[in-house]
């Protein structure tokens, strides 16, 4: 007979404006399980795990916590209580030491001062205790994503969190750090603590849940065995249809006289003296799409802004778009020769949240003459423009004159691919094109891009999902420490535990192999 | 001359200069100092030290007692400060904006307070004021050179120092100090911590309004012995550039205020040289925040583009 550590009843969220969050949610965490909650975007799960967690409160509803209702005023209560959270966007402070992230609000003091001698034995023992393999008076500004996760899991467990809950933890790692990490989470659960996962990637979420609850529109759709669940009924449950994830069937294959939408030969770029990225070549031909995979921080950001014209710090190489060479190009010139983006934040770097969806939909080409007329923009051509891309995108918005703020993830990120798309542009970046929106939309966002590539567009896409790279690129580059480690000429040939080998650092290819990328 | 005016900036006279000038200077860069470190831009420093300063004369005018003053001045230095989070935290105001409007009345409104007392419009020269004095140190006081620099000082200089040291002390050893500067860094992360960032703010921008209060304070009770008008004159604005120029650094603040303090003194020698226009010469403590300013832009600038810039 199991314990009963956490239950919901009747949890309903009404936010102030109308929109119901979550309605009439049931469900049952037992002690030791580790027990996933899956669901689309804005399906909820968010908000119900801030319930949990003390950021919000239910508008209607008990929750019980270890057999007492909880009202948690704050997520400090829920520390008290015995509850953690490893938040999706880490919260930590880069320039403290892991020391010092740890124990923040809650330090160890001998007389008025903080015992610092205290904390670090503390600190590296229960790093030491879960084989974490941290030395916790490194500063975290110096530390690779996964061992930035491992500090949030040890902030949570030295405030002696018997619960934890971890929202999509798996979305920076590598698969062989997902492996490990979830080694861990099993640990975890031999020593009593209890886990809820929230994950959009249903491999993972089958292979470590004992249990899987999932969420549509804010209705709980029931509570299941991980093994009385197969992956197709899993996958109807949330998105309430079946899904179309082969997308090599889509791909025609026209010729386009292996004309070059992008080049980029001996990049080099320094930051704290070392290099960054290092002596990269590659080239994207019109009408393939080219996956670059890698764990967050090898470079691939300062690629990306590079390419696009964001970097600031100096660097070396050429850059050639559509024929052009770009070094010397602004961002919109750029565009001008052919470039289109989808920034990997599009909250800040792809949209104007305070604006219409309409504006957002034309800001990348407000120029164009079918818009611009000489002084004044043409405002019914704009809209025009911009419902028919809503319709055909199905952006979930009553009109496109509503606030992008307004919409949830995916549908922002429609917003961005919609106006990239209308850009007709010949080469595309896609940077993390579907990083935390839901299969629905991942699907559809899909679609689109393979669409532009049968149109001829080259597509760049840089991702740190897996199944993602491997299943629409036609060729792979894997970036390590700043080089390309590993080039793939067919992705239909790659194996998944192949690639995270070389994304890790644990298998490179000699300068011959990866030549392949610029030359083939 | 201008041999005679480098002999002064190398005389001890002068150095005793620059310590007295240095006092406001530094109150305001270390106000301006807890309230960034905790996530709040204090750009109400100006105006915060002239009510300080008023309010310190009126104070000790009223009670007879120059200590009493002191304590009138930190106690409306910091309901300055609260005020600023009344409006900006309880009714959503723009604090930036809040700053500016106490910025820009904060002269007129001393005058006006002056007017109700004295009649007058220039000083506070018709109150009958205490003001404190000087500390002499025994011992110290006669050793040579060293007595000259640590003894005899006024006595809010002291506190000043005492100040400099504690808030170090504070912010980078104890337990508050750290959730001060976690919200200053990431208040998500503090935030999730179990920390309460709004009162955090709150305590910053009080202790802000206290350094600063005490900077008007030690003008028109310790050190002028008399409000004037303007006379704060951009020394709290000097406060704020300094903690610009720090970017988080606590030895570069203080740095950059006693590099100000400098100018300041500098200016004060060249004015008292008749052959310099008195207006231009003015301009030199001010013009000495541009130029430093600029430089640190500058340099940092190349920094990031060498990438030698690591992540805050």
């Amino acid at each position: 007979m199991k314990e009963t550590i956490l239950k919901l009843d009747n949890v309903t969220k009404v936010y102030p404006n109308g929109t119901v969050a979550n309605r009439d949610i049931n469900m049952e965490f037992e002690k030791g399980e580790i027990h996933s909650v899956v669901g689309e975007n804005g399906a909820g799960k968010s908000t119900l795990m801030k319930m949990i967690f003390g950021i919000e409160k239910p508008s209607s509803g008990t929750i019980t916590y270890k057999g007492q209702e909880a009202k948690f005023n704050s997520s400090m209560d829920a520390i008290h209580a015995g509850i953690g959270m490893v938040h999706q966007h880490f919260m930590l402070i880069p320039s403290f030491s892991i020391v010092d992230n740890i124990i923040l609000g809650d330090e160890p003091t001998k007389s008025i001062f903080i015992d610092q001698n205290e904390a670090t034995k503390k600190c590296q023992e229960l790093s030491d205790k879960y084989d974490f393999e941290l030395d916790v008076t490194a500063k975290v500004s110096t530390l690779s994503v996964a061992k930035r996760q491992k500090v949030e899991i040890l902030k949570t467990l030295y405030r002696d969190a018997e619960l934890i809950i971890l929202d999509e933890p798996t979305s920076v790692l590598t698969p062989q750090e997902t492996e490990k990490l979830f080694d861990q989470l099993r640990q975890f659960k031999q020593q009593g603590h209890t886990i809820i996962f929230i994950s959009h990637k249903l491999e993972e979420v089958k292979k470590i849940s004992d249990k899987i609850s999932v969420i549509r529109n804010g209705v709980s759709k029931g509570t299941y065995l991980n093994e009385e669940l197969t992956m197709e009924q899993l996958t109807n449950l949330i998105i309430g249809r079946d899904l179309d994830s082969d997308m090599d069937k889509y791909k025609t294959h026209e010729d386009f006289n292996n004309e070059k939408a992008l080049e980029v030969k001996n990049l080099y770029m320094e930051k704290n003296n070392k290099p960054v990225l290092d002596n990269i070549s590659f080239a994207v031909k019109k009408g393939e799409i080219l996956g670059v995979a890698g764990v967050e921080g090898n470079g691939q950001q300062e690629l990306v802004k590079c390419i696009t014209g964001l970097e600031e710090t100096a660097y070396t190489g050429d850059i050639f778009i559509c024929g052009n060479r770009v070094n010397d190009f602004n961002i919109k010139k750029r565009r001008d020769v052919g470039m289109a983006y989808i920034p990997e934040d599009r909250m800040n770097d792809g949209v104007a949240g305070e604006l219409p969806i309409s504006d957002n939909l034309i800001s990348t080409y407000y120029t164009r003459e079918d818009i611009n007329k000489k002084v004044f923009m043409d405002t019914k051509k704009i809209d025009e423009v911009s419902e028919e891309l809503v319709k055909t995108f199905a952006v979930k918005t009553k009109t496109a004159k509503a606030n992008v703020n307004s919409l949830s993830g995916g549908n922002v990120q429609k917003v961005v691919v919609a106006r990239e798309y209308n850009t007709n542009s010949k080469f595309m970046i896609a940077e993390q094109p579907t990083h935390g929106i839901d299969i629905g939309s991942e699907e559809f966002v899909h679609h689109k891009l393979i669409e532009m590539r049968n149109a001829g567009a080259g597509i760049l896409l840089v991702s740190a999902n897996l199944n993602e790279v491997m299943n629409l690129s036609d060729r792979i580059i894997v970036m390590f420490d700043g080089k390309i480690a590993g080039y793939f000429k067919d992705a239909n040939d790659v194996d998944e535990s192949d690639l995270g080998m070389y994304m890790l650092g644990a298998k490179r290819q000699s300068i011959e192999e990866t030549g392949g990328a610029l030359n083939d | 001359m201008l041999n005679n005016i480098i002999e002064t900036i190398f005389s001890m006279r002068f150095l005793l200069q620059v310590i007295r000038l240095a006092t406001p200077i530094i109150f305001a860069s270390i106000g301006a100092f807890v309230a960034a470190s905790c996530g709040i831009g204090n750009i109400a420093i100006e105006s915060i030290m002239t009510f300080a300063a008023l309010a310190g004369i009126i104070g000790s005018y009223l009670s007879g007692s120059a200590w009493v003053g002191v304590i009138v001045a930190v106690i409306v230095g910091m309901l300055t400060a609260l005020l600023i989070t009344f409006f900006s935290m309880r009714l959503g105001a723009d604090p930036f904006l809040i700053m500016i409007a106490l910025n820009t009345f904060a002269d007129a409104v001393a005058i006006f307070i002056l007017f109700q007392f004295t009649g007058e419009k220039g000083s506070s020269a018709s109150l009958a004021t205490k003001s404190l004095g000087v500390i002499d140190i025994p011992i110290i006081k006669d050793i040579p050179i060293i007595g000259e620099i640590f003894s005899g000082q006024y006595v809010l200089t002291y506190v000043c120092w005492i100040l400099v040291i504690l808030t170090f002390i504070v912010l980078y050893k104890t337990p508050l100090g750290m959730r001060m500067r976690a919200c200053g860094l990431n208040a998500d992360a503090a935030k999730t911590a179990g920390i309460n960032v709004e009162r955090l703010q709150k305590l910053s921008l009080a202790l802000s309004g206290l350094f600063a209060a005490l900077g008007g304070a030690y003008l028109s009770i310790n050190y002028l012995k008399i409000f004037t008008k303007g006379m704060v004159s951009g020394q709290g604005w000097m406060g704020v550039a300094a903690n610009g120029i720090a970017n988080g650094n606590y030895l570069s603040l203080i740095l950059s205020a006693i590099i100000f303090s400098f100018f300041r003194a500098v200016s004060i020698i060249f004015s008292s040289n008749s052959s310099f226009p008195t207006d231009l010469v003015g301009a030199i403590p001010y013009l000495s925040v541009f130029i430093i300013l600029t430089v640190v832009s500058i340099v940092n600038y190349y920094r990031i583009k060498r990438g030698k810039v690591e992540e805050q």
